[in-house]
C-alpha cells in the first residue's frame, strides 16, 4: 500500500465531497486547509497517480437523471462463470459486478432508461448464457447511501 | 427535465475532471462554454440536489478500508422501516436499503459493510443481529471483483 501522511489523510477527507464549484477549486481547498494551491494539486495528482484517488467528478443519483436500477444476482455454476461474466459486463449499464459466496454468486448492478429496458435486457442474458435463475431486486426504500471515508 | 447544457455539464462531470488550476475553464472549452456558465450549471445542479455526491471516490482497498462484505437480512414486514433506519445510524455501514423478496430469495433487506478485516465485519454484523433481532441474514463477502465503472448516463445524446 502507498504511505499516506495526514496532509494527505486531510485532503481526502476534504475532497470526498462538496469538491469546490470556483474558479481555482484547489486553491480554495489550500485556503482551508492551510496549504498552498501548488502542493494541493502536487498532492492530489500523486494520490490519483498511486491509485489511491479512483476519480474526481459528480456522482448521480440515477432517479434524478431519469434512469432506473437495480441490483441483479445469477445461480451461476462454475463452468458457466467466466461467458456469463462476459455477457454481463458487455452491457454499459452494469457499473458493478461481483463474485460472492453463495449459491447466486454473481451480483451485478444495472441502470438503464426503464424498467422494461432492464426487463428486456435480464431475458437476453438468459438467452444467450442458458442461465435461467437471475434475481432482479430494486430497491423500494434507501435508507443510507454515503461513499465518504474518514481517514 | 434536464436541459442541453445541463446534460453536457454532466456527461463531463461524471468522469474525471483534470487535476490543473482552472478546470472549469478547461471543461468549458470541451463543451464550448465559458468557464463562468459551467460554474452557474454546476451551482445549480448541487442547489437542486441532482449531484448525489462531487468530490474525489477513493479505492478502499488503498485507503486502509480492506474488507467490505454487504449482508442481506430477513426482517419482519412491520419493523422493516425501524430496522432499516437504525441499521443505517451505524458509521461502518454504507448502504443501506429495503428490497422486495423473491420466491427464490427471502430477503429483504441490504446492508453493505465496512471494516479493516473480515473479522470486524463478521463482529459488526453480530453486533446488529444481537442489536436488532433479527435471526436470519447471508453474508455475502466479494470473491472476485469482475467489473467495477462509473456509469456513463447521456452517452448518446452527444457524439
Amino acid at each position: 500500500m502507498s504511505s499516506i501522511d495526514d496532509t494527505d489523510r486531510r485532503i481526502l477527507n476534504r475532497i470526498q465531497s462538496d469538491f469546490p464549484i470556483t474558479e481555482s477549486p484547489f486553491a480554495a481547498i489550500g485556503d482551508e486547509l492551510g496549504l498552498s494551491e501548488n502542493e494541493v494539486i502536487a498532492r492530489v495528482r500523486r494520490l490519483r497517480k498511486n491509485g489511491i484517488i479512483r476519480r474526481i467528478g459528480g456522482n448521480f443519483s440515477p432517479e434524478k437523471l431519469g434512469y432506473v436500477s437495480t441490483l441483479c444476482a445469477g445461480r451461476v455454476p462454475p463452468e458457466k462463470l467466466e461467458h456469463f461474466a462476459e455477457v454481463v459486463n458487455s452491457y454499459p449499464g452494469v457499473t458493478h459486478n461481483y463474485l460472492r459466496a453463495n449459491t447466486f454468486n454473481v451480483w451485478f448492478t444495472f441502470i438503464a432508461p426503464s424498467r422494461e429496458s432492464i426487463t428486456e435486457s435480464l431475458a437476453e442474458i438468459s438467452e444467450k448464457t442458458g442461465i435461467s435463475d437471475i434475481l432482479n431486486l430494486p430497491a423500494t426504500d434507501v435508507y443510507k447511501i454515503r461513499a465518504h471515508f474518514n481517514l | 427535465m434536464l436541459t442541453d447544457l445541463e446534460k453536457k455539464v454532466i456527461s463531463v462531470i461524471q468522469g474525471d475532471i483534470p487535476v490543473i488550476r482552472r478546470p472549469y475553464r478547461d471543461i468549458g472549452e470541451m463543451i464550448g462554454e465559458e468557464e463562468q456558465i459551467v460554474l452557474s450549471v454546476l451551482r445549480s445542479l448541487a442547489e437542486k440536489g441532482l449531484i448525489r455526491r462531487y468530490g474525489a471516490t477513493l479505492r478502499h482497498q488503498k485507503s486502509g478500508f480492506t474488507a467490505n462484505v454487504m449482508v442481506a437480512w430477513q426482517v419482519d414486514e412491520d419493523r422493516i422501516h425501524e430496522v432499516g433506519r437504525e441499521m443505517a445510524e451505524h458509521e461502518a455501514i454504507s448502504h443501506c436499503y429495503r428490497r422486495n423478496p423473491d420466491e427464490k430469495w427471502p430477503y429483504n433487506l441490504y446492508t453493505m459493510i465496512h471494516a479493516h478485516d473480515r473479522d470486524s465485519c463478521h463482529d459488526i454484523a453480530e453486533a446488529l443481529v444481537q442489536k436488532e433481532g433479527v435471526q436470519h441474514y447471508t453474508m455475502l463477502f466479494s470473491e472476485k471483483e469482475l467489473k467495477k465503472t462509473s456509469m456513463v448516463y447521456f452517452e448518446d445524446e452527444f457524439e
